[in-house]
């Protein structure tokens, strides 16, 4: 039973670990220390934030890391109640067969503030039994106090060639038979999210014995969300209330998240302008409103309600009817 | 001042119906005020019928009173620490008494509020302090452990021909002109709530000098839906900024409720494309205050959001539309709700993937699209479920047929096929029990019976005592007990047995 190739393959120990070069040489140097700081790791989705901590803590705690690892990594169940019970129940207890214990908290981001003070709280009571590793995706919305408890690593994209290299490590390893302009094509759709591209490189092979470009094209649509277009369409055409009720259907019904469906519209508007579609200036005042609300939604406000807002702007620079 | 403040009445004459309640009423504090004792007072009966008003006149006759409502958090703990000690224990100067008042007893929550009723026992089994609570619902479970110990007192509703009399004297003092039937009928509407009745006069009234048939448009029918339709239809209607804050002031609805009806309607009331535009610009900013309201906790932020939402939006028309509009309820809560099963499908799926992924559901989710297509793939199908522990049904989601045995497991079928041989009176018994079924839960019943058929043989087994096997079939008999669907196997099971 291997499952999903992310996790088969999802690195070991931190030389394993694709890209980031110099966050791995510090990481190592605690690894040599056996002790660290807290840590933030801080980056956009798939670039190895919670592969490094796991490796991190399997080589800096040895053979019982289990035991002396927490990780809370649901996002919704982690109240201010969390943070007070099962993290202070888990550094009460002094490490058992390794220097310390790593609690590793996962999109730190998505906590409350209340949550976080409290948090800042335990990180400052247990630095004799344990050390934080936190990640998030924006360190803008952790508070500060936390930040500077946090030695914080910026985790980049990864690059392009780097994804290849694991691809076809991937490729060999479960015999695939994939043309390089296929690889490269999904490096293209990964926008440097490495788990996004070996989903893709897995689905592929799912689906055929033989991965061309065209495949990896056919995979890449059929996991978007289809309506994408319509939507666009029917506001551009002045038919708001239709735009708006798919819209709602599928972030509500499908469960398409906001980011996703603005990352889309971005590019199906950026396909229209290259069919010349569009004009080029309506083109270049949808991007300012497409980057405004892009903003917005990740500020954290209603991501439909934003997404709606957006697309009145795109009634107003419709077709003139 | 709110007019409902305003014209409260000062003492028990001033006091609308209720005549019978009233006499006990003051028979209660006197007998308290004479040094007797007496039994907690319950007042009980709709909003509007003078509970607060009676429970605070009662509280002037004292020399001190504490109140406790449902804004206040009401567990044990907090009853005790706020009122406990008020309850026990005399004052130094023995005859001040202190009066003790809950409100919307029958309101006390289940989970924050654990422990309130065991308080409120207590505080009544001691009695040395005068006790009034009132509640709306006389048949709430919560509060029949009180009532047996009180002295319930049922309020009526106040007559319309009152209420219509009190409008009037209200109108007089405000210099308000006003037609008879148009108080006559904001009375009907209140339906007995004399206090909703002066709230709606008082949107109609103030700072105008007369009120007219027109103006009952602007308030009304009293259940909270409605009233937030009337919200919503003074802000699409209106360009009055003072009259839409008057009926903002009005609805107690939470903020993104109103947010979504207002947003609802908009495209059903603004016709021109700019306008659309202008005031979902409004709405854009309205959320983005709640959204940072949420993430800082500072709920002052509100105030902003209410204004883009009902001022904001007000001023994005040019002018205002004479037409009728019929204004719906959000699509979002129907879909919301009839979705429900698939999401929590969803976020059971996505949570026991984000387990093994070490990811929270939110990526997991996002990553559900690349599932779908390797789930088409009845090998990595099979491999994935179980390597992520999925159910049937969650396989669902993923695909709309059913996953085939993998080729590997030739013994398997044998097993069926002896299985089934054995087991043909059983399976009568099964088909009987699920004729009814549809063909989609036929094919997961095939499935279903392919497992109870290697229970079968586990349970033959089992005597010998290989130790893994057993426990296998326990946790099988474990899962499908979560499984609804599962009847058919327990009834194999049994009958096997």
């Amino acid at each position: 039973m291997n499952g999903p190739w992310v996790e088969k393959y999802r690195p070991s120990n931190l030389n394993e670990v694709v890209g980031q070069d110099h966050i791995i040489q510090r990481l190592k140097r605690y690894v040599e220390e056996h002790s660290m700081p807290n840590l933030m790791f801080t980056g956009p989705a798939g670039v190895g934030k919670t592969t490094t901590a796991i490796a991190l803590a399997k080589s800096i705690l040895g053979e019982y890391w289990r035991q002396n690892f927490l990780e809370l990594n649901a996002s919704d169940a982690r109240g201010i109640d969390t943070v007070r019970t099962n993290i202070k129940h888990f550094c009460r207890l002094k490490a058992v067969g390794a220097p310390f214990r790593i609690v590793f908290l996962d999109e730190v981001d998505n906590m409350t503030k209340d949550a976080q003070h409290a948090l800042r709280r335990e990180m400052e009571m247990y630095t004799k039994t344990a050390s934080f590793v936190l990640s998030c995706n924006y360190s803008s919305k952790i508070i500060d106090p936390i930040q500077s408890r946090c030695a914080i690593f910026r985790f980049a994209p990864v690059k392009g060639t780097q994804i290849i290299k694991r691809l076809e490590i991937i490729s060999e390893a479960e015999n695939l038979n994939i043309k390089r302009n296929a690889i490269e094509s999904i490096v293209y759709f990964a926008e440097g999210d490495l788990r996004k591209a070996i989903n893709i490189l897995q689905a592929s092979a799912s689906t055929t014995d033989e991965i061309t470009e065209d495949s990896i094209h056919e995979i890449v649509s059929k996991a978007k969300p289809q309506d994408v277009r319509k939507i666009v369409n029917k506001a551009l055409n002045g038919d708001f209330l239709s735009a708006r009720d798919l819209l709602r259907e599928v972030m509500v019904i499908q469960g398409t998240s906001g980011e996703d469906m603005i990352t889309q519209i971005y590019q199906e508007i950026s396909r229209m302008s290259m069919e010349n579609l569009i004009e080029e200036n309506t083109y270049v005042d949808l991007i300012q409103s497409i980057g405004e609300y892009d903003y917005r939604i990740r500020e954290g406000s209603n991501p439909r309600i934003q997404l709606e807002a957006l697309l009145t702007k795109f009634l107003l620079k419709g077709k003139a009817d | 001042m709110l007019w409902t403040e305003k014209y409260r009445p000062k003492n028990f004459d001033e006091v609308l119906g209720n005549i019978k309640a009233k006499k006990e009423i003051l028979e209660w504090t006197e007998e308290w005020k004479n040094g007797n004792p007496q039994k907690c007072l319950f007042l009980i009966g709709p909003p509007g019928t003078g509970k607060t008003t009676f429970a605070h006149l009662i509280a002037s006759e004292f020399s001190d009173s504490i109140e406790l409502n449902a804004s206040d958090k009401r567990s044990y703990d907090a009853i005790m620490s706020t009122v406990g000690e008020a309850s026990s224990s005399m004052t130094l100067f023995g005859s001040k008494l202190k009066l003790i008042i809950l409100d919307e007893v029958d309101g006390l929550h289940g989970n924050d509020d654990r422990g309130g009723s065991r308080a409120i026992n207590k505080i009544m089994k001691e009695g040395i302090q005068p006790v009034i609570m009132m509640a709306n619902d006389p048949y709430s479970k919560r509060i029949t452990s009180f009532k047996s110990k009180c002295k319930v007192i049922n309020m009526r509703k106040v007559h319309t021909n009152s209420i219509v009399s009190f409008l009037k004297k209200i109108c007089v003092k405000e210099g308000v002109e006003f037609e008879e039937h148009v108080l006559r009928t904001l009375a009907k509407r209140s339906s007995g709530d004399l206090r909703s009745a002066i709230t709606d006069l008082e949107i109609m009234a103030k700072g105008e000098d007369k009120i007219t048939a027109e103006d009952l448009e602007l308030v009304s029918q009293k259940d909270e839906r409605s009233n937030i339709f009337d919200a919503v239809r003074t802000i699409l209607k209106s360009k009055n900024p003072t009259r839409i804050k008057g009926a903002m002031r009005q609805i107690e609805a939470d903020p993104s409720l109103l947010l979504e009806m207002v947003t609802e309607n908009i495209p059903r009331e603004y016709e021109k494309k700019e306008e659309i535009e202008k005031a979902y610009e409004m709405i854009s900013e309205a959320d983005i205050y709640l959204g940072r309201a949420f993430s800082t906790r500072v709920y002052t932020y509100w105030k902003y959001a209410y204004d883009f939402m009902s001022v904001g939006v007000a001023l994005s028309k040019d002018e205002t539309y004479k037409k009728f509009a019929r204004y719906t309820n959000s699509s979002v809560y129907t879909m919301l709700s009839k979705s429900r099963s698939k999401r929590d499908l969803q976020s059971r799926v996505a949570e026991k993937i984000g387990e093994k992924l070490h990811t929270s559901k939110k990526v997991a989710i996002s990553q559900f699209p690349y599932f779908e297509v390797m789930f088409q793939n009845d090998d990595i199908a099979y491999n994935m479920m179980m390597y992520f522990g999925l159910e049937d049904d969650e396989v669902k989601l993923f695909r709309s047929r059913k996953i085939k045995a993998p080729k590997k497991s030739k013994s398997k079928k044998k097993e069926d096929v002896e299985a089934s041989k054995s087991k043909s009176s059983t399976k009568k018994v099964e088909s009987m029990e699920t004729k009814r079924d549809n063909k989609a839960s036929k094919t997961q019943k095939k499935i279903k019976k392919a497992d109870s058929n290697s229970d079968s043989k586990n349970n033959k087994k089992s005597p010998e005592g290989s130790k893994n096997i057993p426990s296998k079939s326990d946790k099988k008999a474990k899962k499908n007990e979560n499984n609804d669907e599962s009847k058919g196997k327990q009834v194999s099971l049994f009958s096997f047995k």
